[in-house]
């Protein structure tokens, strides 16, 4: 029975586009050269140097260690809010709260970390994420819960959530951790203590950047290989499925929502710890959980892909701010013209599938003819 | 001087999933013919009708109607162009009457407002012209099935429709409603009207139709005049081979007699102030089919809801799973207790389609033993016990880990029977459980369900083909409007017919005699 050498089912799956994952590698290589090539139709257009310009955004972050550095400290906290929009997304929930969620936790890590509690330099910023991610963790599951107990549509509830929240840290922030020294909408300046140092100065490496990888191979495992993960898949693609397989929907959509709120806290004290030394609730955090959902979007929901796709739009981010530099006549904004498009082409159901549906078609009669 | 209506070439059809529905397919309609299609459920037909009325656009091959090639980019077209649809499933507004669901979409106006008295007359008018014998007024969620059946009939009328075809009308209807429909197809035919008939009932078609063609696999056996075929030579061309009808070498196994799988005592549930299962009592005895015959609608859904718990929902009464009490427990609970389920709705319950098969043949009991490790599933146990049920079940794929809704209709019901057989449960509820499913497949499901009764499961079998209700149950009860009309302890004793006056309510039994459903 368990001798599964003559496997006979498990292996022999095609090489060819007919197979989903291969079309859909190939879908995103596609959509990403249109969207360069349309960029660089854009550039010929606003840009004396267009060539130039195309090399400056794809190569230029490789040019100066300390460009290749601001890359590799930025993408960081968008990659966990990357990897918080693919777990909500991989189990069929349209909870957008993540952006909430980062500005509020913003304000807890702030707290901590303009507190002496300790003298220790690695427990205060350990005790930062953990109130962060406490935090996150049950704030997150109000529009899950609101919606299994109450039947309300969590997309609304969490995007209300998030103005109410960014209240909440704008109040908190002005009245309890301020300073009138910045004109009262931004904290006081951290405590030495709490601030992540560089572990591989030039490329600004920290230790974050080891527990983004930690928990990025955890949460694949968990996503492929568990039984929670299991649960996520078919609630995912077919929640009357899953319910009648016996899985509690209220239980599930209670842990991923948790699991999302603990990363986007993570992803806060992240951004906090090594990119400031105060917190401005109305730009600090502004726009990562919700950019969160694009990475998650490039990424197919899979924790490998968002972080890599969280590593080339601020890769590109950075490119085109190079350019900027150099060629003023370039927007930044174009960055986000490439987004779109990519975007665009990989989700759209239509694209490229004439070509496959012609490839199916041979492959079908040629089974048949067998 | 027939003249054609409708003429197909070369028509072939891809499905974005890699399903050829149909490949090359020739055929031609008469004007005032009933022309019948037959085939297997996942033959084709209903993918080919898809094409002629506009909803699938054909991947090659042209459609030529009435001497014209059609560009059609939606049913609207074909609608206007003079071709109607009544879909195997309704396609009505329950809450509208009659008469707003037939001028749905083309309403007779005055100035900007509908003309409600003008639209009554007409649909009125042509109600009594075919001898329909509907009040239009009536709201359609107060009709029976046969009767939502003429209201979507009438629809094609009223838009004037010369070709008309019909998917699986009859899969819905008693043996009497049949004949009544019948009646009212020649009378069409008179007038001038094109009738494509499409249906997998072979006694059906013999008694209908003046031409037959055949679709297997998705490819044309050709055209034929009604008398020319005999039953034996279309059996022949639509399955390829001979059929192995023969169940009756599968005995009841009476030692495992003692035990119920299932008992059920008084179950009463209302819906709009209505009941819709009225003191139902019955038990499923382990080594035993108890078939529940019925006409769609008249409480079997609800009865299934209630045992499976897949729902919540008020009743009152006792439901007792292999000796437990599970009213209060959700479908988990009841499945730990000893229930599988193959639901009616296969892909809208019983698989994940974009996950890969071995996903899907886990779903009911993933965290069984045997196939996980202390931490994480283990893959290759998995891998191992799914290739062993695609062997058993002879699920046609290339892999284990193609994606479940790129296998047809059969080999997905395979699936979902599969999983439910390895769960090795002593309580089954088959619901529909060959619905829409290509005979062949069909065929090894109930040998499937026999070969689970044998070794001791009791089973329970929901379903609306009478046929196959009388073939696999030992014991049968009929459903009529939420009330056992009719308990039959020896299905073998009871004719078709007989069956068809209680799923009417032409007949219904005393309470003494389905009594016996519970105590024999």
């Amino acid at each position: 029975m368990t001798d599964n050498k003559n496997s006979k089912y498990s292996k022999n799956y095609k090489l060819s586009i007919s197979n989903p994952k291969i079309f859909d590698a190939i879908k995103m290589l596609i959509s990403i050269l249109i969207a360069l090539a349309i960029t660089f139709v854009i550039l010929c257009l606003v840009s004396s140097d267009p060539v130039n310009a195309i090399i400056t955004i794809l190569t230029g972050p490789l040019t100066k260690t300390r460009y290749i550095g601001a890359v590799i400290e930025s993408f960081i906290p968008y990659a966990f809010a990357g990897l918080a929009a693919g777990v909500l997304f991989s189990a069929g929930a349209f909870n957008l709260g993540a952006e909430g969620i980062y500005i509020l936790s913003g304000a807890v890590v702030t707290a901590v970390a303009i507190t002496p509690l300790t003298e220790s330099s690695i427990l205060h910023p350990i005790l930062c994420y953990l109130a962060a991610m406490a935090f996150g963790g049950t704030l997150m599951i109000l529009p899950s819960f609101l919606k299994a107990k109450f039947g309300t549509n969590e997309m609304v509830v969490s995007l209300m959530l998030n103005s109410i929240y960014a209240g909440i840290a704008a109040y908190v922030v002005r009245n309890y951790l301020g300073t009138l020294k910045r004109g009262g909408n931004s904290s006081k300046d951290y405590l030495a203590t709490a601030k992540i140092p560089y572990i591989y100065d030039p490329l600004h490496i920290t230790i974050c950047f080891i527990l983004l990888i930690v928990v990025t191979i955890i949460l694949y495992l968990v996503m492929k290989k568990s039984r929670l993960g299991y649960q996520i898949r078919l609630a995912g693609t077919n929640p009357k499925f899953a319910e009648y397989s016996g899985i509690s929907a209220f239980k599930l959509a209670i842990s991923t929502a948790a699991i999302a709120g603990v990363l986007s806290g993570m992803g806060a004290t992240t951004a906090l710890l090594t990119q400031t030394t105060f917190y401005t609730p109305s730009q600090s955090l502004v726009g990562i959980g919700f950019s969160g959902m694009l990475m998650s979007m490039l990424g197919r929901n899979n924790p490998i892909g968002i972080v890599i796709a969280a590593f080339m739009i601020k890769y590109l981010e950075q490119g085109t701010a190079i350019l900027y530099f150099v060629d003023n006549s370039v927007p930044s904004e174009i960055v986000a013209i490439v987004e779109g498009i990519i975007i665009m082409l990989i989700s759209s159901q239509h694209f490229l599938r004439r070509f496959r549906e012609k490839k199916l078609l041979k492959e079908g009669l040629e089974e048949h003819a067998e | 001087m027939k003249e054609t209506i409708l003429k197909l070439d070369n028509v072939t059809k891809v499905y974005p999933n890699g399903t050829v529905a149909n490949r090359d397919i020739n055929m031609e309609f008469e004007k005032g013919e009933i022309h019948s299609i037959v085939g297997e459920n996942g033959a084709g037909k209903s993918t080919l009708m898809k094409v002629i009325f506009g909803i699938e656009r054909p991947s090659s091959g042209t459609v030529t109607y009435k001497g014209e090639e059609t560009h059609f980019n939606s049913s609207m077209d074909a609608i206007k162009a003079g071709i109607g649809m009544v879909h195997q499933h309704f396609m009505l507004i329950p809450s509208f009457s009659i008469v707003d669901n037939i001028i749905l979409g083309d309403e007779p106006t005055k100035s900007v407002f509908i003309d409600q008295k003008e639209a009554a007359r007409r649909c009125q008018e042509l109600s009594d012209k075919y001898d329909f014998e509907l009040d239009v007024n009536a709201k359609v969620s107060t009709l029976s099935v046969a009767k939502r059946q003429k209201v979507e009939i009438l629809k094609t009328l009223y838009r004037n429709a010369e070709l008309i075809i019909l998917d699986e009308p009859t899969s819905v209807l008693t043996p009497q409603e049949t004949e009544k429909l019948f009646n009212q197809l020649r009378f069409f035919k008179e007038q001038g009207h094109t009738i494509i008939f499409i249906s997998h009932k072979l006694e059906e078609v013999k008694q209908i139709s003046d031409k037959i063609s055949v679709i297997r696999n998705g490819v044309s056996k050709g055209t034929y005049l009604n008398e020319e075929l005999s039953m034996e030579q279309l059996t022949n061309l639509i399955i390829g081979r001979d059929l192995d009808n023969d169940m009756d070498e599968y005995k009841t196994h009476e030692d495992f007699h003692h035990q119920n799988a299932l008992e059920i005592k008084d179950l009463y549930m209302e819906q709009n102030g209505k009941p819709v299962l009225d003191n139902i009592s019955f038990a499923v005895k382990c080594g035993e089919i108890l078939g529940v015959a019925g006409v769609e609608g008249n409480g079997q859904q609800q009865l299934v809801k209630c045992i499976t718990g897949l729902e919540e929902t008020a009743y009152t009464g006792d439901i007792v799973i292999c000796g437990k009490r599970v009213n209060e427990l959700n479908i988990k609970g009841r499945r730990d207790g000893g229930m599988a389920y193959i639901p009616e709705d296969r892909m809208g319950d019983g698989v994940a389609g974009q996950l890969p098969i071995s996903d899907n043949l886990i779903s009911t009991y993933y965290t069984r033993e045997d196939i996980n490790s202390k931490l994480f599933m283990d893959s290759k146990k998995i891998a191992a016990v799914s290739d062993n049920l695609i062997k058993t079940f002879a699920v046609k794929t290339k892999s284990a880990d193609a994606p479940v809704n790129s296998l047809s209709g059969g080999n997905v019901q395979k699936v979902v029977v599969a999983r439910e057989y390895n769960t090795d449960s002593k309580f089954m509820i088959a619901e529909q459980p060959t619905h829409g499913i290509d005979i062949g497949s069909a065929e090894f499901v109930h040998h499937k369900l026999i070969e689970m009764r044998n070794a001791g499961a009791g089973i329970l079998l929901v379903s609306a083909d009478l046929n196959e209700v009388m073939a696999l149950s030992d014991r049968i009860i009929v459903m009529f409007n939420g009330q056992i009309a009719g308990y039959f302890p020896d299905a073998n004793k009871v004719g078709e017919s007989e069956l068809g006056m209680y799923m009417l309510g032409a007949k219904h039994q005393s309470a003494e005699e389905i009594g016996g459903a519970l105590n024999d």
